[in-house]
């Protein structure tokens, strides 16, 4: 039996003419937090459309729990929890009567952990949510989600629309309960910071592929930004072979790469660049994210 | 998990049920207020005699009202689904989703029909009092097809709704328009009588088209 909740194969999907990626494959190990990393427009919300099952791509297939979610058992549905981009839910619903219509339908339903986290929210039970804030409404899908009791958690671009305080406690909350609960959970967000505190494995996507899928710490301890004087005149810093996006800026140039300092000062040196005071540094993940993608 | 699903759409439709029967009670009572004054003046021969020899059934006033309540119903149930693409959210329940969808427009036409059968025993329960058993009867097998129109009209503006593109969606309008017209073609009294197994056929058959959108709906289609 495979220990991945979730797997994607060879998936390519276009819109119109224009391609998203193809032959993307994935998985997501059980028990891990995967956040799904990608600048505008490289597929993210196309990923997970394809996982839910709202989207049929070009080729390829995505599994979980070894099932086609297209033609997926409800009992299976039952193990995976979604939160939809923009916390959408049945906002002409109050708290009381959603808690009650979903309650009806898993059998492992958390009562508490709903009404624990709407005590939080200093709203009547019988406010209706699209009466409710942005931020109000993240916290009435998120407790949803941890009373479905659900193995696997898929959520959209959790962060959309929450100020700092919401934001930091929907990551909270979520990364306590998926330790605790040893649950599955994949994600996207716009606010790579809040992935570093959350995630413990990441895909960075780029236009029509995955560039890594590793370990945040791994990413973090390997991915280094090297800095070092320019010299004058024109300079053609090498690109590829494990030099991600060089560039000069202001005197200095500036190149990604999981190489050590030695191998990336051999490289310069062979492509005729000087680099002496070639300086190594470990980044946060949003730097190593703009590293990997690039700033443009 | 069955009760769930009426729950919602109950939560959904039920003010608009209420706007609707006093919608109904007040178009109704209107209409009968009319004939009413006529038999008053004239007395109810009078209103016999014109029935037989111009052919009319003195209700026309409410000859759209069912198509009009047919056509809010589905709106009510089907906007909130489609706005925000909640209908995700309908379809990621753990429960079968083409039935999950048919119970949801079971409701729909389960509400329409309480609607147009208090509007119909209304009707009878007035007529009989003033007109021969014959009257009563054209009456309301000429207002029977209206009652059909509306019960088509649901599923396909729900068909409309579902639907996840606008080029396709105002296709879709076309096409209900289309089958709208089908049965206001004559206004003659009792003149679908002979049309009326059809007229059923249809509503049965297009019972189903809400489907055909979900399955776009979970394809993916889009503008």
């Amino acid at each position: 039996m495979t220990d991945s909740v979730i797997e994607c194969r060879s998936l390519t999907h276009y819109y119109g003419e224009r391609l998203i990626y193809k032959d993307l494959s994935f998985e997501v190990p059980r028990g891990r937090i995967l956040g799904l990393l990608g600048k505008n427009g490289t597929g993210k919300t196309t990923t997970i459309n394809i996982l839910s099952g709202y989207l049929q791509p070009r080729s390829g297939e995505c599994l979980i729990f070894g099932e086609d979610i297209r033609t997926m058992r409800p009992a299976t549905r039952a193990r995976i929890a979604l939160l939809i981009e923009g916390h959408v839910q049945y906002a002409f619903m109050t708290i009381e009567q959603i808690e009650r219509f979903y309650s009806r339908f898993y059998p492992r339903w958390n009562r508490d952990a709903y009404y624990g986290l709407m005590e939080k929210l200093r709203v009547a039970p019988g406010q209706r949510i699209s009466r409710m804030s942005c931020g109000q409404r993240s916290q009435v899908a998120l407790g949803l989600i941890l009373a479905q009791d659900a193995e696997l958690l898929v959520l959209d671009d959790f962060s959309m629309g929450l100020d700092p305080g919401y934001r930091r406690l929907f990551v909270e909350y979520l990364r306590e309960y998926a330790q605790s609960e040893e649950k599955t959970v994949f994600l996207t967000s716009h606010i790579v910071q809040d992935m570093e505190k959350l995630v413990d494995d990441c895909i960075v996507m780029d236009y029509g592929s995955i560039l890594v899928q590793m370990p945040v710490s791994e990413l973090l301890a390997t991915f280094r930004r090297y800095t070092f004087a320019a010299p004058q005149g024109s300079m053609n810093l090498p690109a590829g072979a494990g030099i991600y996006h060089p560039a000069v800026l202001n005197g200095r140039a500036e190149l990604y790469s999981f190489d050590s300092p030695a191998t990336v000062r051999g490289v310069l040196e062979r492509a005729g660049i000087a680099c002496g005071d070639l300086k190594a540094e470990t980044m946060n993940l949003e730097d190593a994210f703009i590293g990997l993608t690039g700033k443009y | 998990m069955i009760k769930a699903i009426f729950y919602k759409e109950w939560i959904k439709m039920r003010w608009f049920c209420f706007v609707a029967a006093l919608f109904l009670a007040g178009f109704t009572a209107y209409a009968l207020l009319r004939v009413q004054r006529v038999i008053t003046f004239k007395g109810a021969a009078h209103i016999w005699q014109v029935m037989l020899e111009k052919e009319v059934v003195l209700i026309d006033l409410l000859q759209y009202l069912p198509v009009l309540l047919g056509i809010l119903t589905a709106l009510v149930q089907f906007v909130p689904e489609m706005a925000q693409k909640r209908l995700k959210l309908t379809l990621h329940l753990p429960f079968p989703q083409r039935r999950m969808i048919l119970l949801m427009t079971g409701t729909g036409l389960a509400a329409l029909v309480v609607l147009y059968a208090a509007q119909t025993f209304a009707l009878w329960a007035y007529f009989r009092a003033v007109l021969a058993p014959e009257l009563v009867a054209r009456i309301l097998l000429t207002a029977l097809p209206w009652y059909l129109a509306g019960l088509t009209l649901y599923p396909l503006t729900a068909w409309v709704c579902l639907e996840p593109t606008w080029r396709r969606r105002i296709a879709d309008m076309l096409v209900a328009a289309g089958v709208c017209r089908i049965f206001f073609l004559s206004e003659s009294p009792q003149a679908y009588d002979g049309m009326l197994p059809w007229l059923c056929a249809l509503l049965l058959c297009v019972l189903f088209f809400p489907l055909l959108s979900v399955h776009r709906f979970k394809q993916g289609c889009q503008d």
